[in-house]
């Protein structure tokens, strides 16, 4: 030391200083990795929805029953709606491998072809609450002041009328015009308070960033601001949401048609084919857990997905 | 807290309103004819029909009908059913039965649903935290009339635990598989909801402020963990009643309880529209009382609302 | 690890703390990341203490491994931490569990997250005094009976006023025909919960009672665990501590529950206590006036502090002992002074050359000793010096007033933010906007920007009044002046790439082709010393200071002509802080661009800034060029803000220790 003061120091507390080569100073200060490869938030996501078995597993299911939905033919060569009454409740055999229901129809067959119904509710429904819940809850949340006034009250009252109750009213009333894409208006008019509240508090939470207030310092319009900026950084509760509520939507429709206000019985659906089990149930309960098992099985492959998309979309509720 | 309590009831005027409107709305203003609807299949006697044009003012603008509706709504009257009992009686019979079974499902899904949360909280990633993961997943994912058939047959006609429909005998034990059943999704979010709170919660500078204070383990939990996270359960507690009350009318339906869900249940079987509208009204307002319930109940537990 | 240290020791008593080779670790999805290298460290008995670091050098995880509350995975891998004597690395739960709070309490970081919302601050204070099994009515009950057995008072410094107690000597104080003031004051200093035996004693003789000592020992006996609560509040500075007690967390003000947080980790007397930045989130008077109290309290007490700080100038100030660390390793320690005048280790003596508290100390007894000061300093451009004389910017009487809604209809209240102020900004210059939290400089900053309405008053941009800019003229008016913004987390949009951030404007505003916009961004990134590669990047791959000079690229992108700083380096560490100031310095010089910073860190306005606006409630109390306001300030206001800044005891030579 070139001038040791001359202090006295307790034990333990002398002036200390690390040799440089075991504390070497990383390099300049504040110098940029350029080693890494560039990632963006979503190439993040995706990285880390890779690594979780319960991605795969969803992703294998669900491009399955979108499989199965879009070409039943390729899954089962029999006519769902054929059916004959001398095979009422019959015992499973060759090419019939589930069976066949109280009217003698083939039970593996309806199950394929009940996919359609099913998926094609949930994914309308799903993109209808997603436009109107994003449009309703962005303009709430950005615009303020009455706008937002107006629009939460509007969706309270949307929110208060429970979806089921709302839709088995207005189903009801409908005897003759019940096909898939009124179930689906139905349900998306009823089901899009929660998006449209996500929306609303996401937007809120992005737009005090200060990124917007310089987007504003641009002179970008405040539709730009909103649609450049704001929504696209709002949309990953959304995104999870949407794909949770997609299973719910196909639960929703199944009980629809379970209590005879969903899609009539010319169409081939899970809800319905259950709905039909019920008088049989104690002399052939696996009439119901067919179809029953296929629509669990279809809207546990939609949740699960939306709860690993929530997962590596929203660090918040990442499982640190 | 007076003032908050105000405040929410004023806020419920516009939604009440709102919601009514809406649902009548819905159904009277349809392009499809409500009165032939009605009938269904069938087709309604001229008379029937003509009758309730005129129960309904069908011939008058379309807010002056629901002007007369909500008088009906707010002076008790409901209307009749097709065998022309007031649909108000029959709710006033009904709703007790629907009230033991949604509490008993309220119980069984906030207790268990918040223990478990808590402990796979506590325990994060571990397996017990994993099982349950699974469980509620699989919970959410089955809907309620396959668990409720599948319920029935095994405890009531396979094991004979309890009795597989509940009929006119509405007791305890009776209601206690269909609570079961119907506590079973909601369970599954409790849970689910509950776990992140702990989580969060734990994680929170607070809480490690309360343990640095030289707190037992057990207290920090109880005192500073689980009090903050009940607020968000609480409040999912509110909304669920809505849920319970559509699911009701699945489950009172499939244990032939005499509930108000089995009123509707019976109603939709028979397209009996009257009786449909005013049963769902009905439970829309019980729905939004038990809002304002949980809204208090949440100034109680959060004292930053009060406040506010 | 023994290398290079002065072997010139004096044995005294025994160390309270003693950390030998620390080793922390964190287990991530990469495996497992050590925190905390071999890190030495002593406190004695009575001792402050602190350890100075940036961000992630592991200070705070070093102090929170000593009382076991590593978050998350964090484990401590190796090394010893003996307190009193005691083991604790491997020590049972239940040991470290009785050690918590009653021989070492903690004030932690933010005030605003570490009290529980939902409980009274009582409450939480209370639970810090059962837990640690401190006057619990158990222990006052024996306490009493003890006193009736043995008649003779001790010191008293056990027993303290209890509420009842106190309304029976002021009783007695009326009764014995003292006159009104003296019972007024006797009634101020007698504190429920704090004051002892011995001192009411002392406040009743000093009242001119006769007897104090007896009357003070008949209604002095002890207090309930409700009144300690209130006595604590007060010690730590609280005003009316019955009343506070009761309230919650949400109705006090952050440094009203940060001394609450200070009477909570000394509820229970430990012999150390942990101070992780205890003040940082506060603003400068309010932190010194919390600090100084926080010295006095624990110097009464004899109780050890350790300071986590991130500000060497603070650290020097309130520890004897510095212990600097970086990137998990202790590179220098030893007693303050010597560390600030000799600093041996390259990081110490950069830290020591950078820190604005101390720059700002330097240049102060630089000019007590008449020196000229340039070279300490970042800022003062010369190459706008020639169109000096005219201000580009030219504030008058500016006010701004919101509407707060009450809680209850027709309480709502007007708020003037921005209360008529006026002041310009010569062109080619830096005019620093100085104030504490609510003082209305960003308000002030966002009407300058164009981005809120004034009430009243203009704003002139080159002698055309902005607030009446419409349409395609307020469009253009944004190339002229931009912002950048405090929060390097919230100022870039994170699903736009680092091109897509830069080119932005160029875009908006129709500037080139793509290929122009392209060769600009790069020309941009370079001015700010990033690497072009940067380009394909997004801001979460970024630290905090590369995510400011990339704001600083945008703001640059439309050749604007002024650019309004919002505390835009007072998130960044010490070092990175130096750094962006100095390019900052060095793109005014080169663009002769005009400066508007807004901050409330003095130290830093006087490396940087040309004049000086001070701003508090809304209006500007004194406005001056730099020297003028920092040597000879004319308002108290003022005066305290400089006698608030870190360091401003420490004695320091104008000279940068050598490097």
């Amino acid at each position: 030391m070139p001038d040791a003061p001359q202090t006295t120091y307790r034990p333990g507390q002398a002036h200390f200083f690390a040799d440089l080569d075991q504390t070497p100073l990383l390099g300049a200060v504040d110098a940029p990795d350029e080693t890494s490869a560039p990632t963006s938030l979503w190439k993040d996501a995706w990285l880390q929805m890779r690594s979780r078995p319960l991605f795969w597993v969803s992703a294998v299911l669900i491009v399955l029953v979108i499989m199965v939905a879009v070409f039943p033919q390729l899954f089962s060569r029999t006519d769902p709606s054929f059916c004959d009454l001398s095979r009422s409740v019959g015992d499973p055999r060759a090419g019939h491998w589930f069976g066949f229901d109280f009217q003698g129809c083939d039970v593996y067959a309806r199950v394929i072809y009940g996919a359609r119904a099913s998926v094609s509710v949930g994914v309308l429904t799903t993109i209808g609450v997603t436009i109107l819940g994003v449009l309703i809850g962005s303009a709430a949340g950005y615009y303020g002041k009455w706008f937002d006034i107006v629009l939460s009250r509007v969706t309270d009252i949307f929110f208060a009328v429970p979806l089921l109750l709302a839709a088995i009213l207005v189903m009801s009333v409908f005897s003759t015009h019940r096909t898939v894409v009124l179930v689906a208006i139905v349900l998306a008019v009823f089901g899009w308070p929660q998006i449209a509240r996500i929306t609303r508090g996401a937007v809120l939470s992005v737009k005090n960033n200060e990124f917007v207030t310089a987007a504003q310092s641009l002179g970008i319009s405040k539709p730009g601001i909103l649609m450049r900026h704001i929504i696209p950084n709002a949309m990953a509760p959304v995104i999870a949401t949407a794909t949770v509520s997609l299973g719910v939507f196909i639960v929703a429709e199944a009980t629809l048609s379970f209590l005879g206000v969903g899609l009539p019985a010319s169409v081939v659906s899970w809800g319905g084919d259950i709905s039909r089990a019920q008088s049989v149930i104690r002399t052939a309960p696996q009439l119901l857990l067919y179809p029953g098992g296929a629509l669990g099985l279809t809207v546990l492959s939609f949740i699960m997905m939306g709860d690993v998309v929530r997962d590596a979309l929203d660090p918040k509720a990442r499982t640190r | 807290m007076a003032w908050y309590a105000a405040r929410r009831l004023l806020q419920m005027i516009p939604v009440f309103i709102g919601a009514t409107l809406l649902i009548y709305a819905m159904v009277f203003l349809l392009p499809a004819d409500p009165i032939a609807a009605l009938g269904g299949d069938r087709g309604l006697p001229p008379a029937v029909a003509d009758q309730l044009r005129a129960q309904y003012h069908l011939n008058q603008p379309f807010i002056v009908q629901y002007g007369f509706y909500l008088k009906g709504l707010l002076t008790g009257n409901l209307g009749t059913s097709f065998t022309q009992r007031p649909v108000a009686d029959m709710l006033a019979q009904a709703f007790p039965t629907t009230l033991k079974l949604a509490s008993m499902t309220l119980v069984i899904e906030a207790v268990a649903g918040i223990g478990v949360g808590l402990w796979a909280g506590i325990r994060k990633g571990g397996i017990f935290d994993a099982t349950f993961l699974v469980i509620s997943l699989i919970l959410i994912a089955v809907p309620i009339f396959v668990i409720g058939f599948a319920g029935q047959v095994l405890f009531g006609v396979k094991l004979g635990w309890v009795p597989p429909t509940v009929g006119a005998n509405v007791n305890f034990k009776t209601l206690l598989l269909p609570a079961f059943v119907l506590a079973t999704a909601s369970f599954a979010y409790i849970l689910r909801l509950t776990r992140t709170t702990v989580v969060e919660n734990r994680n929170a500078d607070h809480v490690r402020t309360a343990t640095a204070k030289g707190l037992k383990p057990g207290r920090v939990i109880s005192v500073h963990v689980l009090r903050n996270s009940l607020i968000p359960v609480v409040t999912y507690l509110g909304t669920d009643v809505g849920a319970l009350l559509g699911g009701a009318v699945v489950t009172e339906g499939i244990f032939n309880i005499p509930g108000v869900g089995n009123l509707l249940f019976t109603a939709i079987k028979r397209h009996e529209a009257p009786t449909i509208v005013s049963v769902t009204v009905f439970l829309v307002m019980v729905y939004l009382i038990s809002n304002l319930i949980v809204d208090l109940l949440y100034a109680v537990l959060d004292p930053r609302i009060r406040y506010a | 690890m023994t290398t290079n240290t002065t072997e010139n020791t004096v044995s005294t008593a025994a160390p309270l703390l003693e950390v030998k080779d620390l080793e922390v670790a964190f287990k991530t999805q990469q495996g497992e990341v050590k925190a905390v290298r071999g890190v030495d460290l002593t406190v004695y008995p009575g001792q402050s203490v602190a350890i100075v670091g940036e961000s992630g050098s592991g200070k705070s995880t070093t102090a929170h491994a000593v009382i076991n509350l590593l978050p998350g995975t964090g484990k401590i891998t190796g090394g010893s931490i003996k307190f009193d004597g005691r083991e604790l690395v491997g020590a049972g739960a239940k040991d470290i569990i009785d050690l918590r709070g009653k021989e070492i309490g903690l004030v932690p970081q933010d005030p605003m997250s570490n009290l529980n919302p939902v409980w009274r601050i009582g409450f939480q204070i209370k639970e810090a005094l059962t837990a640690n099994g401190v006057d619990t009515k158990q222990r006052r009950q024996k306490l009493t009976d003890a006193l009736v057995e043995i008649e003779t008072t001790p010191s008293g410094d056990d027993l303290y006023l209890g509420h009842e107690g106190k309304k029976a000597l002021i009783t007695a104080l009326g009764n014995a025909g003292v006159d009104e003031a003296a019972v007024a004051a006797a009634d101020k200093a007698l504190q429920v919960g704090s004051t002892t035996r011995a001192q009411a004693a002392g406040i009743l003789e000093s009242a001119g009672l006769k007897d104090a000592e007896a009357v003070a020992a008949e209604h002095v006996t002890g207090a309930s665990a409700t009144d300690r609560v209130a006595g604590l509040l007060a010690e730590a500075g609280l005003g009316d501590a019955e009343r506070r007690a009761r309230q919650y967390p949400h109705e006090f003000s952050g440094g009203m529950r940060q001394r609450a947080l200070i009477a909570m980790g000394l509820a229970a007397r430990p012999k150390l206590l942990i101070a992780d930045e205890p003040t940082s989130a506060l603003d400068v008077t309010v932190q010194k006036k919390i600090l100084d109290h926080l010295e006095g309290l624990t110097s009464e007490l004899g109780t050890a502090v350790l300071f986590i700080t991130h500000d060497l100038g603070l650290a020097a100030e309130r520890a004897e002992h510095l212990v600097v660390m970086y990137k998990g390793k202790v590179v220098e320690s030893g007693p303050s002074r010597q560390i600030l005048k000799a600093p041996q280790h390259p990081y110490t003596q950069r830290l020591v050359a950078a820190a604005p508290s101390l720059t700002s100390r330097r240049i102060q007894s630089a000019h007590a000793a008449g020196i000229e000061t340039d070279e300490l300093l970042a800022s003062h451009a010369d190459s706008g010096a020639q169109k000096r004389g005219d201000n580009v910017v030219e504030v008058k009487n500016l006010t701004k007033v919101f509407r707060i809604r009450g809680s209850r209809p027709g309480t709502g209240t007007d708020f003037t933010a921005v209360d008529d102020i006026s002041f310009g900004l010569p062109r080619g210059t830096t005019l620093a906007l100085v104030g504490e939290s609510g003082s209305g400089k960003s308000t002030a900053a966002n009407m300058v920007l164009g981005l809120l309405q004034p009430t009243a008053g203009v704003v002139e941009f080159d002698g055309q009044d902005i607030t009446k800019l419409r349409g395609r003229k307020a469009f253009q008016f944004r190339r002229r002046i931009q912002p950048v913004f405090q929060n390097p987390y919230g100022s870039l949009d994170p699903m736009f790439s680092i091109y897509r951030t830069v080119e932005e404007p160029l875009r908006i505003h129709r500037v080139g082709d793509a290929k122009a916009r392209e060769k600009r961004v790069r020309e941009l990134l370079d001015m700010v010393a990033l690497p072009a590669s940067m380009m394909r990047r997004f801001p979460n791959e970024l630290s905090g200071g590369q995510r400011q000079r990339i704001a600083i690229a945008r703001a640059l992108a439309l050749n604007p002509e002024v650019i309004v700083l919002d505390e835009a380096v007072s998130a960044l560490d010490v070092l990175v802080q130096a750094q962006v100031l100095t390019l900052l310095n060095d793109l005014q010089a080169e663009l002769g661009l005009s400066y508007l910073f807004i901050t409330h860190d003095l130290a830093v306005v006087r490396q940087i800034a040309d004049k000086v606006c001070v701003m508090q409630n809304g209006k500007i109390v004194e406005q001056g060029p730099t020297d003028q306001i920092f040597d000879t300030p004319s308002q108290d206001y003022t005066r305290e803000l400089l006698a608030a800044i870190p360091g401003a005891s420490l004695e320091i030579g104008p000279e940068v220790p050598a490097v």
